[in-house]
Formats: structure tokens, sequence, C-alpha cells
């Protein structure tokens, strides 16, 4: 006689609903006492759910040592049932930043606040269908949020730099990357993780490896990595965003990088074999620093010494396998004009901190350069969408990476307290914040004012803040069409066009019936030197470059019907919109608080 | 096959006996994919003749099984670290397999049931993963009916479940 499925021993019915997903396991933990009972008290069911339905969790979790922990150390139902509920809880918070502007900041901060766990429910909403109903609006925000989480993490690495614990050159470096990015591989594990593979390789391929002296080492490390195509960069595209990255130059397939990020994997790599490398800031250049063990030569050869000094050697892996001369680079240094007396900074080896700033230096180089060819090509800079990273975001990332870490005076000036030196960023700081990252209030909360709290700037953010957030909650005053003034302004808000003078492609998101900006603001743009002067309606445009300007009615000419928006204004309309309809050749306004008739 | 025939054992091959007495020649390689005989079979030695006997498992589901291990005779041996939660889980099942299994319930549940005491990983797997496709995707009642479970919840308990599992709830 066969058994009955509840007859089954219960190794079997376990086994059984380890291949079910959890929603069928819930409907077959309804059908009986007995299932109920055995799938309530299956934490290997649970944990494999943990496992596999999961990817990426919260630092908090420490996820990655109970995995390996033992089994019942862990309530697995409580942990993967908390998981569902953020992500949840994630989604009706999107939809509630989506269906009003009125506390739109505290809902995304709400989000940001379950920390990294909302990465993956936030990035498949971020790849939602096209047909969604507001698909550019949906993308827009759960993209922003997650890159609101992101840079937390990234804040929050820099921060532990700054406080002198222990952070790899690799996942300070990364926090550009954490920073700037979003996607499915941007994380400091993926970094971490392509590290570790490298170094496997490494042992692959040289077996002996073990046995080497520090400078065989040193030399078959540089001459792996340019094996596996880590070659540095070509002149022409020295300049590019992405050379400064580190987990985008792992994974890119030239691996092209600049000299600081081709030392900093270097390195990486080393600490991983037991090999003493260390960054050295040369002029305008990074090398590598190679150091024997102590008591050790370079050769393997012992030698006991009371010295605390090392032997070492230069490398350059940016460009090459072979040591360089310390003789050389000092010979560099003199032809500088530089004096003797300052060489031994330029040669011996820096700290991460530097890296991280001169990593700073380098993306902003970079971002000046993007800006200066197209905004010279076409006055308005429409190609950012295709430069990668984008450059808004790597800016900001070097703003703070600066304002966390640049507190300490290298260059002997008396009486430079952190607070002053980092004052100048604030600025800088708040100009991005203003116009692309509202929602990083909190983090200018929780960063920020206490770098400043007894300073006159701590007080002024302090209030920045607080009128921030009460903005936030209050309900917007609705710009209503009516028979009257409003007849005049012809275009809604949605309407695609063209600036009649300058040309330029944008959405008009909001108006005024007749020009509302100030007196200096008229004065300025010559408003009264129109034809129809300031008496015109004024539209608020959001223009291909990201910017948002004030536009008089007689600029304005609306775009033909079957004109598609360009890829970069689909990018940025979701902050304002819900999608594009092809058909009325508009877009659906998601500003409905502000402006209920259009 | 009645039991008192003495079957034909050709060379590297064993005899089983079945619950119901029968007699079961087998290739000594393929009655290996079950680690039970496998290793019995290294207690007895190597010049064993006896019929190993296999008291949990009738005639009908021992060809079944048998018919399983000869298919799958060459297959690599599971790994000894295997372990049950770091294989992927997928209800993924090979065509054959897939054939092998339209059998009805009763006949499924046996040989799950002399794969798990012949301790045949791969075919309980099979077996495990088909009786998971029967049950994914249905409601309670739906799988009440094809199993069928007797609902002995009491109407508060049901309740109780339902407030249990609101956090799985679609939004």
């Amino acid at each position: 006689m066969a058994p009955a499925f509840t007859e089954l021993p219960t190794e079997v019915l376990q086994a059984i609903f380890l291949h079910l997903d959890p929603p069928s396991l819930l409907s077959v933990a309804r059908t009986c006492r007995l299932v109920r009972k055995l799938s309530a008290d299956a934490p290997l069911i649970w944990r494999h759910f943990c496992q596999t339905q999961f990817k990426t969790w919260d630092p908090q979790h420490g996820i990655v040592a109970k995995f390996s922990g033992p089994l019942s150390d862990v309530d697995w139902r409580s942990v993967f049932v908390r998981r569902v509920k953020v992500e949840h809880e994630t989604l009706r918070l999107l939809d509630k930043v989506l269906e009003s502007q009125v506390d739109r900041i505290r809902h995304i901060n709400e989000v940001a606040d379950f920390g990294y766990d909302v990465k993956e429910v936030l990035l498949r909403e971020c790849a939602c269908d096209d047909g969604k109903e507001d698909v550019l609006a949906r993308r827009y925000y759960a993209n922003a949020i997650l890159e609101r989480v992101q840079r937390e993490l990234a804040v929050e690495v820099w921060g532990q730099l700054d406080r002198g614990e222990d952070v790899s050159i690799e996942k300070a470096l990364a926090a550009y990357d954490v920073f700037t990015r979003t996607g499915e591989d941007v994380d400091y594990e993926t970094v971490t993780r392509d590290l570790d593979e490298l170094v496997q390789g490494v042992h692959r391929q040289y077996p002996e490896f073990r046995t080497l002296s520090a400078r065989a080492k040193a030399s078959t490390l540089a001459s792996f990595l340019r094996e596996q195509g880590f070659q540095g960069v070509a002149d022409s595209s020295y300049r590019a965003l992405r050379n400064s990255f580190i987990g985008l130059v792992l994974r890119s397939e030239t691996h092209d990088s600049l000299p600081l990020i081709s030392v900093a994997i270097y390195c990486a790599l080393a600490r991983r074999v037991g090999l003493d490398a260390r960054p050295c800031s040369f002029l305008f250049h990074v090398y590598t620093l190679v150091y024997a063990p102590k008591d050790y030569t370079l050769d393997g050869a012992y030698k006991p010494t009371s010295s605390a000094d090392l032997d070492y050697m230069y490398l350059d892996p940016f460009r090459s396998s072979d040591e360089v001369l310390a003789s050389s680079l000092q010979r560099t240094l003199r032809e500088m004009g530089i004096p003797t007396a300052q060489h031994r900074a330029f040669l011996s080896d820096s700290t991460t901190r530097d890296m991280v700033l001169r990593t700073a230096r380098n993306v902003i180089n970079s971002v000046q350069a993007i800006r200066q060819t197209e905004t010279a090509l076409h006055r308005i800079n429409t190609t950012w969408h295709m430069a990668y990273p984008d450059m808004d975001n790597a800016f900001y990332a070097t703003i703070w990476a600066m304002l966390v870490l640049e507190t300490h005076d290298d260059t002997g000036a008396p009486g430079a307290s952190p607070a002053s030196r980092r004052r100048q960023y604030l600025p800088y700081l708040l100009e991005h914040f203003q116009t692309h990252y509202p929602w990083d209030v909190a983090l200018l909360q929780q960063y920020v004012i206490p770098m400043f709290i007894h300073q006159p700037e701590g007080q002024r953010l302090m209030s920045f803040v607080e009128s921030m957030r009460r903005v936030d909650g209050m309900a917007r005053r609705p710009s209503r069409r009516d028979p009257g003034a409003t007849a005049r302004v012809v275009f809604r808000v949605g309407q695609l066009f063209r600036h009649t003078r300058y040309h330029y492609e944008g959405i008009v998101i909001g108006w005024d019936t007749v020009c509302a900006a100030g007196d200096g603001w008229i004065d300025d743009m010559g408003v009264d030197s129109l034809p129809a002067g300031r008496v015109q309606p004024f539209y608020h445009v959001l223009v291909s470059d990201k910017s948002v300007r004030y536009v008089a009615a007689e600029n304005i000419t609306p775009c033909e019907p079957g004109t598609q928006p360009s890829a970069a204004l689909m990018k940025l309309a979701g902050r304002h919109f819900k999608r594009w309809d092809g058909a009325r050749g508009v877009f659906v306004s998601n500003v409905r608080d502000e402006y209920p008739d259009d | 096959m009645s039991a008192s025939a003495t079957p034909q054992v050709g060379e590297h091959q064993i005899v089983l006996t079945t619950s119901d007495n029968a007699t079961l020649p087998v290739d000594r390689e393929v009655a290996e994919r079950s680690i039970l005989i496998k290793n019995l079979l290294e207690d007895l030695g190597v010049d064993n003749t006896e019929a190993i006997p296999i008291p949990n498992v009738n005639e009908a589901v021992m060809k079944k099984v048998l018919e399983w291990c000869e298919h799958h005779r060459k297959d690599p041996p599971a790994s000894q670290d295997d372990d049950s939660d770091s294989r992927k889980k997928s209800t993924d099942i090979d065509e054959w397999d897939q054939k092998f299994m339209q059998v009805d319930q009763e006949m499924l549940f046996e040989i799950i049931l002399a794969a798990n005491y012949l301790d045949i990983k791969a075919l309980l797997d099979v077996g495990c993963k088909t009786v998971a496709n029967m049950i994914k995707g249905k409601s309670p009642d739906e799988i009440r009916k094809t199993f069928n479970i007797q609902n002995d919840f009491t109407p508060e308990e049901e309740d109780q479940i339902r407030r249990e599992n609101e956090w799985a709830e679609d939004r």
C-alpha cells in the first residue's frame, strides 16, 4: 500500500518543499496542520529562500557570516519575511513618491532608511515595462532613490577612512563607483570578487609564485596584469571619466585606466598574494613602491638589520612590468625643477586617503574636459547622457570625498582648521544638491551639519534643512486655468518645444501669466527689450542639458507633431512627467499638484 | 518471474531479492547507483554470489528504479559535499526523466521512498522535483485535491494563518 502525501517521511517532504518558490510553500502549508508545522520549522528551506530569492543584503545583516554559520543560529524565516516586507514597503512608498509632490523627499528618505536591502526591488522598477502608465517617473525615481542609498554607502566608507579605520584601497576607490553608478554589479563585493578572481589566475598561471623573491613576485604580478589586458590607456582617451572608476575598470573589456587606478589594482592584488606594495604619489603620475619583507632583500637574501627601513623598488604598472629606477625618477624631478629637499615627498609611499583625493582631482579634470568640449561645440550640452558614468554624479562624488577627507592641511599654511578647509566645498555641494539631489537633505543633516556644528554655516544649514523639510510637507499652491488671465498661457505643462532663438530642446514644466522674475533678472536678461516685454506668459522649462530655465512665450516654438524627444530629455523627463504620449506629442504631467488643469 | 526460478546471472551481475520475493539479476554497475547496495557489496566482498535482500521495495517498484539506474548508469557519482542547500534548486527535469516520472501518484511516492531507502540521491531529487511541480502555482484547495489531504484546521486556525501570511500578499 503506497503512503499518502502526509505519510511521506519528514526529510522527503522537506526535500520536496526545498524545490518550491515561497508562495507555493505558503500554499502547501495551508493544506493541513502537519504540513504547516513542517514548513514553519524548516530553517533549511527559509535559509535557502534567503540565498536564492535575493542577492543583495544591507551590510548590517552580516549575511555572509550568517550563511556560513550554524543553521540554528538565525531565525531564517524572520529574516526572509522581513526582507519581503521591506520590498513591499519600498514599492508602496515609491507609489507615493510618484503619486504626489507632497512629502516626496520624506518618502524617498523613508525608503533609503531601509538601506541596501532595497537595491534589487528598485533595480526591477528601473527596468519596468515600457508600457507602464508612469514608466518615465517610475524609472527616474527608482534610480534616484537607489543612488541616494548608494551615496550614503560611499560616504560611510570615506567616513571610516577619515576616522582612521582600516579601509582597503580598492574599497575606498570603489566608493566612487558606488556613489556614481547603479546596476546589479555595482558594489564593493563585486570589486572584491573581481580582484579575488585575478589572484586565483596569478596562482594558476604561476604555480611557483609563492616561492619567488619579492622582486620576482613584483614583476610577475605586473606582467600578469598586462597579459590580462590591464595596459593603462591610450593618450587619446586619457581624460575619459570611466578611467577613474576602479569597479568599471575591472569590469570593462579594455580595462582602460588612469595610472592611479592601475596602481590601486596592483596594490590590491599584491596584498592578496602577500606582497607589500603601496602607491607612490609622484608628480603627475602615480607609481607603485614594492617593499621587501623585513630582514630580507628584494632578491630574497636574508639580511638582518636593526633599521626599520625596508629594501624597495618602483614599478609603473600603467606602462610596463619593468622596474623603474629611483635614479630616473629623481632625474625627472630635477628636470621639472623640484628642489632635492622636496624629492622625498614625491618618492615615498602615500596613503589611501591621498589616492581618494587625487582621484577626486582626476575626476574633476575629466568632467571639465567634457564640459569644455561640449559647450564649446553646441552651447548646450546634450550628449551628457552618453558620458559614463554620469558627470554630475561624478562631480558630486568628488565634492563629498573632498568634504569628508580633505581635513588635513598638507600645504603647511598656519591656522587652517578643517572647517575652514571644508567651507570652500559647500557652495558646490549645495548647488548640486539643490539642482539634482534635493532628497539628499538627510545626508546633509547627518554628515555635513556636524562638520560645521560650531560654525555659522552649521546654523544656516540647519535652518535650510528644516525649511526644505517643511516645504516638502506642504501642499503645493495650485495654478489653475480659468477663462481669464490664463487663457493667454497657450502651452501646457508637458509641451515639447524648441527655443525660437537658441534652438535648444525643452519641455514646459510650469508657467506664469506674466514674467514673475525679479527686476534684477529682468534687467539682466533684457526682458523688456523683447517685442512682448515682461507682460506675456513665461514658462519654466526643462532643457536637455539638465538645466531648468525661464522662457518668454514668444521664444517657445512647439515641436511638430511626430517629433520624438531626444534620449537625453527622455531620461530627465521622469522627474516631472509620467510618460511620453507619442500620439498626442506631449509628456503626461506628474506635477498635477501645482498644475491641476494641465 | 516466479520466486523459485533461478535467474541467469551473467558476469558483473548481482541478484536482488525484493520484498515480494522476486529475484532480479542486474549489472553490478547499475545496482551501484544505489549507495546502500554499493556499501553492502563492498562489505560482502567482490566474490559474493548471494542474492541481496531489499525488504523495503517490491518487484514492480524495484524494476522501475532499476530502469532509471540503467539509463543513468554512466552519470558521474554525486559528490560528497553536495549539501542539499548549496545545490542549485530548480524544478527543471530532463526530458527522459520527465517521461520516466509519468506514473500514477502511488508509484511516484513508491519510487521516492525507494530512492530514499536505497540512497539514490539523483532519483530522489527527480522525484521530489516532480512532486514540487505538482504543487507549484496551486491554491491550498487544489493541492488538497491533488494529494487527497484532509483539511484539519479549525476556522480560528485558518484565520490565524491568513494573518501570519499577510506579509506575502501582493500589494
